[in-house]
């Protein structure tokens, strides 16, 4: 599965994509099935908003106790937050979901942020 | 301190008022990303992972008590109440909104400060010894060229635009707490037999991907000759550094290819050619001298009773006056290092509340000097004897009395991957770790001076390769591990570290830093540190415990 994500241009803060809007929650974030072209589309309409987000990239992901979670530990601190500062960030909230993030294990960096990183 | 002036005041508001109107077109889409990247990061502002960062300049090191207040007051109201010092004794805000940045910028410039000179290809800030106007060890007050550095390299046209960032550091002092020897430029002021003040000039020492401990130049450049034989060397790096492969752009890569001698002599060519008329002149350098004058200090005794008194009745007093208070140029006075290395704590943190405290006691205690060390530590470098023991209670009801300067858990630890975006792996938790299993400080003083220092990628901005103990974080297929090196040194007996053996993975670190003290307590000798007995032994003990550990 896939997820779109990004940073918002006028505070930084991590976001998602779901159903052509951006949103702060991992949990509410759309998921795509890894051949869904939808998925790129996504990432092509993400890409052409440049006054609303910064870097817009998919990230893979893996099940983790019932639920999805970034395969990249990278992408698991950004939806979560700092591991020194657990009431900083999104994991302040708490929940399933957070909880699935903190336990998830994954060895794979994104696909998307290697294209993103050759790009550059 | 030096104060700024009219047309300083006035440069710092213009660039304030600029930077807001750039901001202003970002985000109305007048510019793109690609155009606006250059110039937020010429004003120390970076993407990081959770939010933007800001970095805020703070020139060698020093800050007066009304300007730390001010970061703190930053801190409460535009991030999450504390702030994260820097190895270029700088302070970075990591949860910074861009649209709040002009206005961070206004509120830095009220108090002279600004984030000039903190990103991008130019000179940044030029650090110095932290105990500078208080230690007997130093020929000069290195604070006066640091400033005349600062003064010459801000804004300068011909060297905004280098191959790559460059750093200069000046210790006046033969205790090098500087890193003179691993920096684009390191500056070892001497005093000759007829008592002339000269440089020694190392140029090409750095860390990062490709580490070098630089190689000495010129062994005696008169004081005055400063600024036109820096500018020789920038110009030559400016003109023939690698511009076209971002990982050899460092002046030490053009230095090692061309040889030290080589390079040496294009630099006096040049130098040549620039003549005397690129220095410093003496008018301008008194008047900056005259910003450093000497403290009122009073005539004290050496001996203070309420001092003695303290030590001999409080053990915790006497433990960080043991570690963490050095002696003064002038009897009946201290230097206090303030460590922001609690245990448990992240290095280089401190709150806000922890800032107005320093603020506070060095107002009252402390002639209103306080100074930012590169392994991310405070001092307040003129504390009377007789006011140590108050300053000390004030410190630890802020939780910034930990005992630990220079032992092993005076740590220095970039952001890592829980903060930045270049980073491959965590430092934080990882010095958090070897904190934690060091929180003895019996133990911890018995070990006596380990300097760890731990980065989250090559860049190295934790330093590593010059750590007693270095490491650092790497990505082996998306998980994080950990290379470690030993014998590495950042101060006046220089070195790179060499690899320990295979990278270790994150939970394995912490135990393989205790057993590399283990060893270390076996082997030493006499009163050896951790390093000389590395140096002595070399690296097969260590390497054979940890791996039969590992294994």
């Amino acid at each position: 599965m896939k997820a779109l994500t990004a940073n918002r241009l006028t505070d930084g803060d991590v976001v998602f994509w779901t159903a052509g809007q951006w949103v702060e929650r991992f949990a509410d974030a759309q998921l795509w099935a890894d051949d869904d072209p939808a998925a790129v589309e996504a990432e092509a309409a993400g890409k052409n908003q440049p006054k609303i987000v910064v870097d817009a990239y998919l990230i893979d992901l893996i099940e983790s106790e019932g639920l999805w979670a970034p395969i990249s530990y990278r992408e698991r601190i950004r939806a979560l937050g700092p591991t020194n500062h657990l009431h900083h960030g999104k994991q302040a909230e708490g929940g399933a979901m957070i909880e699935a993030l903190q336990h998830a294990h994954g060895a794979a960096r994104s696909t998307g942020r290697v294209n993103l990183i050759k790009r550059k | 301190m030096y104060q700024y002036d009219t047309i300083d005041k006035a440069m710092l508001a213009d660039r304030s008022s600029e930077f807001r109107g750039q901001v202003a077109r970002r985000l109305a889409g007048d510019l793109t990303e690609d155009q606006f990247k250059p110039l937020r990061l010429m004003n120390g502002l970076y993407l990081q992972l959770h939010a933007y960062m800001l970095r805020v300049a703070i020139p060698y090191g020093s800050l007066n008590p009304t300007q730390l207040r001010k970061l703190a007051e930053i801190g409460r109201i535009y991030d999450k109440g504390y702030g994260h010092f820097t190895t270029r004794t700088n302070l970075q805000f990591h949860w910074i909104k861009l649209a709040d940045t002009p206005d961070i910028l206004d509120h830095l410039a009220s108090v002279d400060m600004h984030a000039i000179q903190t990103s991008g290809n130019c000179i940044r800030n030029t650090t110095t010894d932290p105990y500078a106007g208080a230690t007997a060890e130093e020929v000069d007050d290195p604070r006066v060229w640091a400033e005349a550095i600062r003064q010459w390299s801000t804004f300068h046209p011909e060297f905004s635009f280098l191959p790559r960032k460059f750093k200069i550091a000046i210790t006046a002092a033969p205790k090098d707490r500087t890193a003179a020897r691993v920096h684009d430029i390191g500056l070892v002021l001497k005093r000759a037999r007829d008592g002339a003040l000269g440089f020694e000039v190392i140029v090409g020492g750095g860390m990062g991907r490709t580490p070098y401990v630089g190689p000495t130049i010129k062994e005696f450049l008169p004081v005055n000759r400063l600024l036109s034989y820096l500018e020789a060397v920038l110009r030559v790096y400016n003109r023939h550094g690698r511009r076209d492969n971002i990982y050899k752009a460092r002046i030490k890569i053009l230095v090692a290819a061309l040889g030290k001698d080589e390079f040496a002599s294009q630099v006096e060519a040049e130098w040549a050619k620039i003549g005397e008329i690129a220095d410093l002149p003496d008018t301008e350098l008194a008047r900056i001298r005259g910003a450093f004058a000497a403290a009122n200090f009073e005539v004290l005794p050496a001996q203070s009773e309420a001092f003695e008194a303290a030590k001999a009745s409080t053990p915790a007093f006497a433990r960080f006056v043991r570690n963490n208070v050095k002696p003064h140029k002038k009897s009946g006075y201290g230097i206090v290092e303030i460590s922001l290395k609690g245990i448990g704590d992240t290095p280089g943190d401190a709150t806000s509340e922890q800032m107005e405290v320093v603020a506070d006691l060095a107002e009252q205690y402390g002639l209103s000097d306080i100074r930012v060390t590169h392994e991310q530590n405070l001092v307040l470098p003129h504390v009377k004897l007789d006011d140590l023991p108050t300053v000390w209670a004030g410190l630890r009801d802020a939780g910034i009395g930990t005992p630990n300067i220079n032992l092993i858990s005076d740590i220095i630890a970039c952001p890592g991957l829980d903060y930045c975006a270049l980073a491959n792996a965590r430092a934080i938790p990882i010095a958090q770790h070897i904190a934690e299993k060091f929180r003895d400080q019996d133990r911890a003083e018995k070990i006596g001076e380990l300097k760890i220092k731990i980065s989250g990628c090559i860049n190295a901005c934790g330093h590593h390769h010059v750590g007693h103990i270095g490491i650092l974080g790497v990505d082996k297929k998306g998980e994080e591990f950990y290379q470690l090196t030993l014998g590495g040194s950042g101060a006046e007996d220089a070195s790179v570290g060499s690899m320990l053996g295979p990278a270790l993975p994150y939970e394995k670190v912490a135990d393989a830093v205790d057993t590399l003290v283990e060893v270390y307590l076996r082997e030493r000798q006499g009163d050896e540190r951790f390093l000389d007995t590395f140096r002595r032994t070399g690296v097969t003990p260590f390497k054979e415990a940890v791996y039969a550990d590992a294994h």
